[in-house]
């Protein structure tokens, strides 16, 4: 049976790489003390599932980090934090999301896809809720952004 | 001889509900608006009270509701369609309305017929009802809580082996995830009706007996992937249902109990609780795998069913 297994961190550069689930047994309190300089970085591309625990957990850890005058930023933000993100204000915290994944689909050829979008480079399309133009891997059309703008991109305006 | 009253101003659209519900059999009687249809009370003794979206937030729809269920309406139900999604938490917050359903068109003639079909026939229990025939549910019987983490990775690995997004599988991990924690540490409640496992850490292990098993039966049918989460205490019950699925409190703070529920509903695209108080409580909820998230509604269909004894 498959397993899904604890959250892992490992140090990779500036950044600290979070995989896996963020639920009960995520102690998130423990990346506080791994800041570095004023800062963390958290990497979150690896994450694959975040439940209503993992929620909390996240909410106490993004209150601690502006207690102890920590800049989060969030790298590569996996598309299940995304949807908490916008649906619970209060995950948002005071970070800093720089690049997070977006769903995608292409119309020839029906593949769907999560794409990494660039939140500072795509920065002044996003403010105008447009999502940026990305190539399907498979057959090399254009791809659509696959959910509502509005609904999707709502973290980045708070 | 019972009857199903419908209110609503459009005469197309009362029309064709006419026309869905009129197959059971039951009379079906129609108000253009809330006066008429609180007038109407005195004379009928509808099983059900239909309400348009465009009304429901109007403080004549709260009488209505009241006075229809004082005359034994098992269930207030409102059809909400793309222009009133935007109402969403007045409805919620208004406590009254058991069932919700969204619909993209006109009328959603499947949901509505099981609806009351459910209601009238008080046959309430099965995620078939949801799935066309033939529909296997994979069935696994939850003996100890550790159980839970497995059962839904696993849940997700099968969902992707049988063609499915990765949005289903996430959207199906979180549903599964929530619904087995609440059956495991929620539903066990003592004779005073003390919840006694809500406070217990979520990843210690727990021996589930026969009086404390959890069963998850899970489907698809290429319309919905449907996931039933049943447990035998049958402690929740309609209030706590429509609390937390109103709380707005969940999108400011994320805190608090019935945050799983809450979580749950916006994780799918219909939650159906189906209550034999003392018995069972069964959760079952829909995910649409026909339509990608841009052809869907921002909001999502709930009901809440309640066994007559």
């Amino acid at each position: 049976m498959e397993t899904r297994g604890r959250m892992t961190i490992e140090a990779r550069g500036d950044a600290l790489v979070l995989a896996g689930a963020i639920d009960e047994s995520a102690a998130l309190h423990e990346l506080i003390g791994r800041a570095a300089a004023g800062r963390l970085v958290l990497d979150l591309g690896g994450i694959t599932f975040i439940n209503s625990l993992g929620v909390r957990d996240w909410i106490r850890m993004q209150a601690a980090a502006q207690k102890a005058s920590l800049s989060v930023e969030l790298r590569r933000v996996a598309e299940p934090l995304v949807h908490q993100l916008n649906m619970i204000i209060a995950t948002r915290g005071n970070a800093r999301v720089t690049s997070f994944f977006a769903p995608y689909a292409c119309d020839a050829c029906g593949r769907e896809e999560s794409l990494l979008i660039d939140a500072l480079a795509s920065a002044a399309g996003l403010a105008k809720l447009e999502a940026p133009a990305m190539t399907c891997p498979e057959c090399g059309a254009q791809m659509a952004f696959n959910d509502f703008p509005e609904r999707y991109f709502s973290f980045l305006s708070s | 001889m019972p009857s199903i009253l419908i209110v609503h101003p459009d005469r197309k659209t009362q029309r064709v509900v006419q026309r869905i519900l009129g197959v059971t059999g039951y009379r079906v009687d129609i108000a253009d608006d809330l006066e008429q249809a609180i007038r109407l009370l005195a004379n009928v003794a509808p099983v059900l009270v239909v309400v348009d979206g465009s009304a429901v937030t109007s403080p004549r729809a709260v009488e209505l509701f009241t006075e229809a269920r004082a005359r034994g309406a098992e269930a207030c139900m409102t059809l909400l369609g793309a222009a009133d999604t935007a109402k969403m938490s007045s409805i919620l917050a208004l406590g009254a309305v058991t069932n919700l359903l969204v619909h993209p068109m006109p009328v959603l003639a499947e949901e509505l017929t099981i609806t009351v079909q459910k209601v009238i026939k008080n046959d309430l229990f099965g995620a078939e009802k949801y799935l066309l025939w033939g529909t296997e549910l994979e069935e696994t019987m939850i003996t100890r809580g550790s159980q839970r983490p497995m059962l839904v990775a696993e849940l997700s690995e099968q969902v992707r082996s049988r063609g499915q997004s990765a949005r289903v599988a996430s959207m199906a991990m979180l549903v599964a995830d929530e619904l087995i924690s609440n059956a495991i540490h929620n539903a066990p409640v003592d004779a005073a009706g003390a919840s006694y496992r809500k406070d217990l850490p979520r990843d210690r292990e727990l021996e589930l007996d026969e009086r404390h098993r959890v069963r998850m039966r899970w489907g698809c049918d290429a319309r919905y992937l449907a996931i039933e989460i049943t447990d035998y205490f049958g402690s929740l019950d309609r209030d706590t249902i429509l609390n937390a699925l109103s709380r707005n409190d969940v999108r400011e703070s994320g805190g608090g109990a019935g945050m799983g529920v809450a979580l749950a509903y916006r994780s799918c695209d219909h939650l159906v609780f189906n209550l034999a108080p003392g018995r069972r409580t069964e959760i079952v909820a829909l995910i649409d795998v026909r339509h990608p998230p841009t052809e869907r509604l921002n909001a999502s269909s709930y009901n809440v069913f309640v066994e007559r004894a």
